[in-house]
């Protein structure tokens, strides 16, 4: 279990044994933070006190590198051979110094300050050949590297086994995106303060933790607004619509739990990263009753303050259940489903769940990995298409993939499915005794049957 | 003629040829008995029962190497110059194939070399110098025969190269210059001035040396980038020439054609050791030829150059920093695309240090965007060294690309022994160059190679070559038993080796080579062989990295052999344990011997040291076994028909084709006699129903057999109940589909998939044992070659069965494929294979995994901790819909046909993979479906 979901650590070495990183990361379940309430608070007060070491902890080996200074100095080696040897004798730890490269997020204590700086260095000298360096993996380690806006480079360094560039690529536009979000796009583009840049960011520490450890929403990967059934739907949405009203704002929602039950129009119209980063902001900040929480929207207003107003309701007792079973109660699942996760691509939400047959293998952390993995594999691979991009009508290839599946091997069994269907993408994971041929079969029934509600 | 020895004269082709490509004889006429006759004095002193050196034996190189090809007759003809517009030379890769119709056009030409001898001699210009015996230091024609190369003549050898050009006459009514033109420089754009030239000593009295001083901008001579300043003319189409006689020689050429010029090398004596880079090879060659020779190499097509792809082997080590492309141990191409990526070879390097420092495992890939195109680049780290493979992303996806470049390395070990005897030696720089054109050549233009005998193969090879190519097995041919025992037979004769020539006893001599095994190759396919597994593995790899499989399906060989000291890995690994008891590999060397001949391909993997004399330098072919190869395939000409027959009628399961189940729905209604896919299943029976009567009767057994099984009989039709109706055809899809048809004439798909949904239990996978007790093997075998999906429609439309243990898969046949034909089925079938890479490379991860897995377990007992990757994957599929292309009517939405792609990964007993296309309307079980492809499946 240890060192897997720390999904930036850099190096093969595993986290000692004990570090307060992989106590930290042993969280399952990432803290179901809301805010309905003092018996909510108590409920979650285990979980709670993991967040608060994953918080400390994160900064101590978050390891997210955030690298700024993209300008190559004049006389910059053109042969990376003697660079690599120059950037070994820098001195490890210092901070700055060697090509302008600063780095604003801590340096996590398995990388050297020198492979930081090789590594941004190694990126920087294609992009002075016009190249763009975008991944390189070696048998275990997956590194991807972006740049955002000619300014601030991320680097992602995962030894996680079946880490995928896009699982990373994506993690780092939500991480970008979170940036945004607490400084502003100003702030990041035209760096003034470096020093003042760092302690700003470090608002934002909590919310990429979240990105990096093991959380139980997918919205990080799917870019789709992980949302939840509610029971009463349309009382829910009217109650909601009529709370708007009265506090005259048009963007409002109501989260269990991270995921989102009701939102209004203005809500969903928001754009890409902060319809997901929202949420999951409110999901890393303490609880709180009552919260005025200012932020940038990367997407729609990156430059604007937002008041981004947290409403305080009356806990909304039968949606608290809910939570991480998404689904409402009674929805009749088959048998043999173990998790899923429903996605409409068009709206940009989704409906991940590995609540059903809570008592079967494997355990709960261990499915929402197989999900995740899998759907990274079934974007790549298969529906290239993924959420980005509307399924295109005209020109469509003659040869389409509808649907697949994956059995895995001896001693686990455990069957996947994805099967697309015009805007929607399901993915299922079953027990080993679910009959092969079976499969699609039970996915056409499963997505026809949710189809209603997404 | 062909399979001869022929009496050919060795008209002065220096066997310099870059690396161990060669010279392509081109066929004698009949006509030049003249000369034939006049080489009769020489003979080959290591072929005792003949007077008549092997025609081959002017093309063995100076380490011993020899590959020499020679098309057959009729392939000749077909392939004669097309010598008209020099753009049609110098760009003739744009053509594909050779027409037939052009054929009859290009017999104008065909005369035109003999005609221009007969000027020639006619005017008395041909000089008596095909006695070669006593030329060596005046003639361009002064080749050494290879044993006397091995004794003494290093240098002689390597003095004297042919360059190709194109001449054009009539360039000279174009230049009405005052004083007579000089044709040298006119015609072949080398300028030679008398006043420099230097006083000649040697046997030729009179003329000068016609030494070349310069090169006009834009002539023959420049463009072929062969001819040097400071090379010396000494021969045209093997005319002595000086400079008294040049311009009558070639005020001789009647008009535009090709022309031979032979040079003494202008840095023959100061550099022995580096080759000349290319040579042009006979213009008689189709653009497969031209390639397997090496000789087109510069002339890559601009598509290809564009394209960003470059092949780097870098040292890791910097001394300093003085030499700026120091690292650089090799690369290919030169061209500006590639230019890119080889300026940021820094990138890699640091990323390879770098990375394994921090992560502590080697770099395997990378991607990078370059001119908006992303490219991947492979890596393969072994001590300090660094391979790289960079291939643009849309055109090679990284499994595919990790493949290619373990292959590459594997068949470049195979073939000198390690990478860095491979790369780190000058004299290999043009045969490396040659082995990467034809390298890029397939990964960017595989159609382009894969000059199978009609189009329809054509395309199926360019398809499936993306995952068949990367198997590490070698396609094989199921046989009946009989012809199998027969090909058995016949290998093993050869293997035994106690013909006289070899015995020991006739010579008083050791052996010179013990012959380990052999393989028979028919038309690409393996048909027979007796190496073990890796070794065949191996040859088949260096094959095909030289298109030899592709051209045997296609060309009828006249006469292949190759001959070259190899490095079999199998043969070469340090002893696992120095137990005394275990058989220890000798401390030999290995040669590979392949003779090809019509389109068969014999692969003989030689060994000396051991039981027999060891190896001294660099041996070349020797007769005897080279003939008894040959012999060895003539025994087997009677056989051709009998494996024709199997490639088009195989052992495999039946296919059905696409485009079929496509037409299908829009004919549901339809009366039953109008169906289109009755009656184009019924013609395709027609075609097949050649081969035997007991096949019928077997078909027909077998079915009734499996009419018991209850647990098959899908609702209302039985398919056992086609079994009355079978005599008429050894296929039971049609009779079925039509028996069902009947018995439910409205039945259509949709109803099928009901029927076999409802029945959701799994059936017995081991339903076929039952059977299996009653069928005797052969029985079984037959059986299986009648269907292998399990509902009453045959609904399988490809398959890949890869045995790894024996490393061999079965693949439907060209042939099997062209008989199905179809837009949409061509289509599926390259999609398959792309998927199937796809499932391939997660299968791949598995076996990595289960390897350390097994790895860790020896070292200490950590728990399987994860379950979090998705390893290890046993099945993957993919369902595909489909509908044909260019659908005109607007009206109607086109009909849409589902597939799945489904891959299975055995791992035990032994590790197996099963790739199967079959049609969504039936629920196949993967096992079953392996279980039935993988029996009888036997060396």
């Amino acid at each position: 279990m240890r060192g897997q979901e720390v999904r930036f650590i850099c190096c093969a070495s595993q986290p000692p044994a004990g570090s307060p990183c992989s106590a930290g990361a042993a969280a399952a379940a990432p803290p179901p933070v809301n805010r309905w309430g003092t018996g909510l608070l108590h409920l979650n007060k285990k979980g709670f006190e993991k967040l608060g070491l994953r918080v400390s902890q994160g900064v101590e080996a978050g390891g997210l590198l955030l690298i700024r200074g993209t300008t190559a100095k004049p006389g910059f080696p053109k042969n990376l051979g003697g660079t690599w040897k120059r950037l070994q004798s820098g001195t490890p730890g210092s901070q700055g110094g060697v090509f302008g490269v600063t780095t604003v997020f801590p340096t996590p204590a398995q990388l050297p300050f020198s492979v930081v700086g090789s590594l941004n260095g190694v990126h920087m000298f294609a992009q002075n050949l016009d190249v763009q360096l975008n991944s390189a993996r070696t048998e275990d380690t997956t590194v991807v590297w972006k740049s955002f806006h000619d300014s601030i480079t991320l680097i992602a360094v995962s030894s996680e086994e079946g880490a995928s560039e896009l699982s990373l690529g994506r993690m780092l536009h939500m991480v970008f995106g979170a940036m945004v979000l607490i400084v502003g796009l100003e702030e990041l583009t035209n760096i003034r303060n470096v020093e003042r840049l760092k302690k700003e960011l470090r608002a934002s520490y909590c919310l990429i933790d979240s990105f990096l450890g093991s959380s139980e929403l997918i919205g990080d990967l799917t870019q789709c607004v992980d949302s939840v059934i509610p029971p009463e739907g349309s009382l829910m949405q009217e109650t909601l619509s009529g709370f708007a009203e009265a506090t005259g704002t048009a963007f409002v929602s109501l989260l269990v739990s991270g995921r989102v039950v009701a939102a209004t129009e203005g809500w969903w119209r928001l754009g890409m990263p902060e319809a997901v980063l929202l949420p999951w902001l409110v999901g890393s900040l303490p609880p709180q009753a009552a919260r005025d929480y200012p932020v940038y929207l990367p997407h729609g207003s990156p430059k604007l303050l937002e008041r981004w107003w947290q409403p305080l309701l009356e806990p909304l007792r039968a949606c608290l259940p809910l939570g991480p079973r998404v689904l409402p109660e009674g929805f009749p699942l088959h048998g043999d489903i173990l998790g899923l996760l429903l996605l409409h691509l068009e709206l940009r939400r989704c409906l991940f769940t590995v609540e059903p047959s809570p008592d079967k293998e494997p355990s709960p952390g261990q499915r929402r990995r197989l999900l995740r993995n899998f759907y990274a594999l079934v974007v790549t691979t298969h529906f290239p298409a993924g959420p980005a991009e509307k399924e295109e009508d005209a020109g469509s290839p003659a040869q389409r993939p509808r649907a697949c599946y994956l059995v895995l091997g001896p001693g686990m069994g455990w069957r996947l499915v994805a099967l697309q269907l015009g805007l929607r993408l399901l993915l299922l994971m079953l027990s080993p005794q679910s009959p092969t041929h079976g499969l699609r079969g039970l996915a056409t029934h499963t997505l026809q049957a949710l189809t209603p509600f997404l | 003629m062909m399979s001869d020895p022929a009496w050919r004269d060795s008209r002065g082709r220096s066997a310099e040829l870059p690396g161990d490509l060669s010279s392509l004889e081109e066929e004698e006429e009949e006509g030049d008995s003249n000369a034939g006759a006049s080489s009769l004095g020489s003979c080959s002193s290591a072929s005792s029962d003949t007077d008549l050196e092997p025609e081959w034996l002017d093309s063995v190189q100076r380490n011993g190497e020899l590959f020499y090809l020679e098309l057959s007759e009729d392939e000749e003809e077909s392939l004669l110059p097309e010598t008209q517009t020099v753009n049609h030379v110098r760009f003739s890769e744009k053509e594909v194939i050779i027409e037939e119709d052009d054929s009859r056009e290009r017999k104008k030409y065909e005369p035109k070399l003999k005609r221009f001898t007969k000027i020639l001699k006619s005017k008395r210009l041909l000089p008596k110098r095909y006695h070669k015996k006593s030329s060596n230091n005046n003639g361009p024609v002064s080749i050494l025969k290879h044993q006397s190369d091995q004794k003494t003549g290093v240098t002689v050898q390597q003095r004297y190269k042919d360059v190709t050009v194109y001449i054009n006459p009539r360039k000279l009514t174009a230049i009405k210059a005052r004083e007579q033109p000089k044709l040298l420089e006119v015609l072949v754009g080398i300028v030679h001035q008398t006043k420099w030239s230097w006083k000649r000593s040697g046997k030729q009295a009179d003329g000068e040396r016609l030494v070349v001083h310069g090169l006009s901008p834009g002539g023959s001579a420049m463009k072929s980038g062969q001819v040097l300043i400071g090379d010396v003319l000494v021969a045209v189409n093997d005319v002595d020439v000086t400079s008294e006689n040049i311009e009558r020689v070639l005020s001789c050429i009647p008009g535009p054609m090709q022309v031979k010029l032979t040079f003494e090398n202008a840095y023959a004596v100061k550099k022995e050791t580096i080759q000349p880079k290319k040579k042009k090879a006979q213009s008689s060659t189709n653009d497969l030829v031209k390639l397997l020779c090496g000789s087109e190499t510069e002339g890559i097509q601009p598509s290809i150059l564009g394209t960003p792809h470059i092949i780097m082997y870098l040292t890791l080590q910097l001394q300093s920093e003085v030499s700026k492309e120091e690292e650089i141990l090799y690369h290919y191409p030169v061209s500006e695309a590639s230019q890119k990526l080889k300026s940021v070879r820094g990138i890699f390097l640091t990323l390879c240090d770098m990375l394994e420092s921090v992560t502590g495992t080697q770099v395997t890939s990378s991607s990078l965007h370059l001119n908006g195109k992303q490219i991947h680049v492979a890596f393969l780290k072994e001590s300090d060294k660094l391979l790289l493979i960079g291939l643009p992303a849309e055109e090679i996806p990284l499994p595919q690309l990790r493949n290619m470049i373990e292959d590459a390395a594997q068949t470049l070990k195979f073939m000198y022994g390690s990478l860095d005897s491979a790369f780190c030696q000058v004299e290999n720089t043009p045969r490396l160059d040659h082995f990467f054109s034809l390298f890029f050549e397939r990964a960017l233009q595989p159609d382009k190679l894969h000059l199978s005998a009609s189009p329809s193969a054509q395309q199926y090879d360019a398809a499936s070559a993306v995952l068949l190519d990367s198997l590490p097995a070698v396609r094989w041919l199921t046989l009946p038993q009989e012809l199998k025992v027969e090909l058995d037979t016949v290998l093993s004769d050869l293997e035994a080796a106690d013909f006289e020539e070899l015995s020991e006893d006739y010579y008083d001599m050791r052996r010179l080579y013990t012959i380990l095994g052999s393989s028979l190759f028919y038309k690409g396919y393996l048909v027979c062989s007796h190496l073990p597994k890796d070794d065949v593995v191996e040859i088949a790899a260096y094959c095909r990295h030289y298109c030899l499989l592709p051209l045997a399906a296609k060309q009828r060989i006249g006469q292949l052999i190759i001959w070259r000291e190899v490095f079999p890995s199998h043969h070469l690994q340090p002893p696992a344990d120095a137990d005394a008891e275990v058989f220890q590999e000798p401390e030999g060397r290995y040669f590979l011997l392949i003779v090809g001949l019509r389109h068969y391909m014999l692969c003989v993997l030689l060994e000396a040291g051991g039981c027999t004399s060891k190896a001294i330098g660099n041996p070349g072919p020797d007769c005897i076994y080279v003939d008894q190869a040959r012999a060895t395939l003539h025994q087997l000409e009677g056989v051709d028909f009998r494996l024709e027959e199997q490639l088009a009628s195989s052992l495999g399961p039946c296919l059905s084709c696409a485009d079929w189940f496509l037409a299908a729905p829009r004919e549901k209604t339809d009366s039953l006699t109008t169906s289109p896919i009755l009656s184009r299943l019924q013609g395709s029976t027609k075609t097949v129903t050649s081969p035997t009567c007991r096949r019928t009767f077997f078909s027909d057994y077998s079915f009734k057999a499996r009419k018991p099984s209850p647990s098959r009989s899908s609702g209302g039709c039985e398919p056992g109940e086609g079994g009355e109706s079978v005599g008429t055809s050894p296929h039971t899809t049609p009779d079925a589909v039509r028996k069902q048809r009947e018995s439910d004439g409205a039945e259509d798909s949709v109803a099928l998939l009901k029927l076999t949904r409802k029945k959701s239990t799994l059936p017995n996978p081991f339903h076929l044992g039952n059977s299996k007790k009653e069928l005797s093997e052969k029985e079984l075998e037959v059986y299986n070659t009648m269907k292998l999906t399990s509902g009453p429609d045959n609904t399988l439309f490809h398959y890949v069965a890869l045995e790894t243990v024996q490393g061999i898969f079965i693949t439907p046949t060209h042939e099997e494929v062209a008989q199905l034909g179809g837009s949409v089925h061509t289509q599926l079938i390259k999609n398959f294979h792309q998927c199937c890479l796809s499932i391939r490379a997660i299968f791949q991860q598995t076996l990595k995994e289960e390897k350390k897995k097994t790895l860790r377990a020896a070292e200490h007992s950590e728990s399987a901790e994860s379950v979090a990757a998705l390893t290890p994957v046993k099945e993957h599929g993919v369902l595909f819909e489909c509908s044909p292309e260019n659908w005109t009517d607007q009206k109607k939405a086109p009909p849409v046909m589902a597939y799945w792609v489904v891959g299975r990964l055995f791992l035990h007993p032994k590790p197996q993979e099963l790739y199967v296309c079959f049609h969504d309307s039936v629920t196949e079980i993967a096992i079953e479906m392996a279980f039935k492809l993988f029996f009888g499946l036997t060396l």
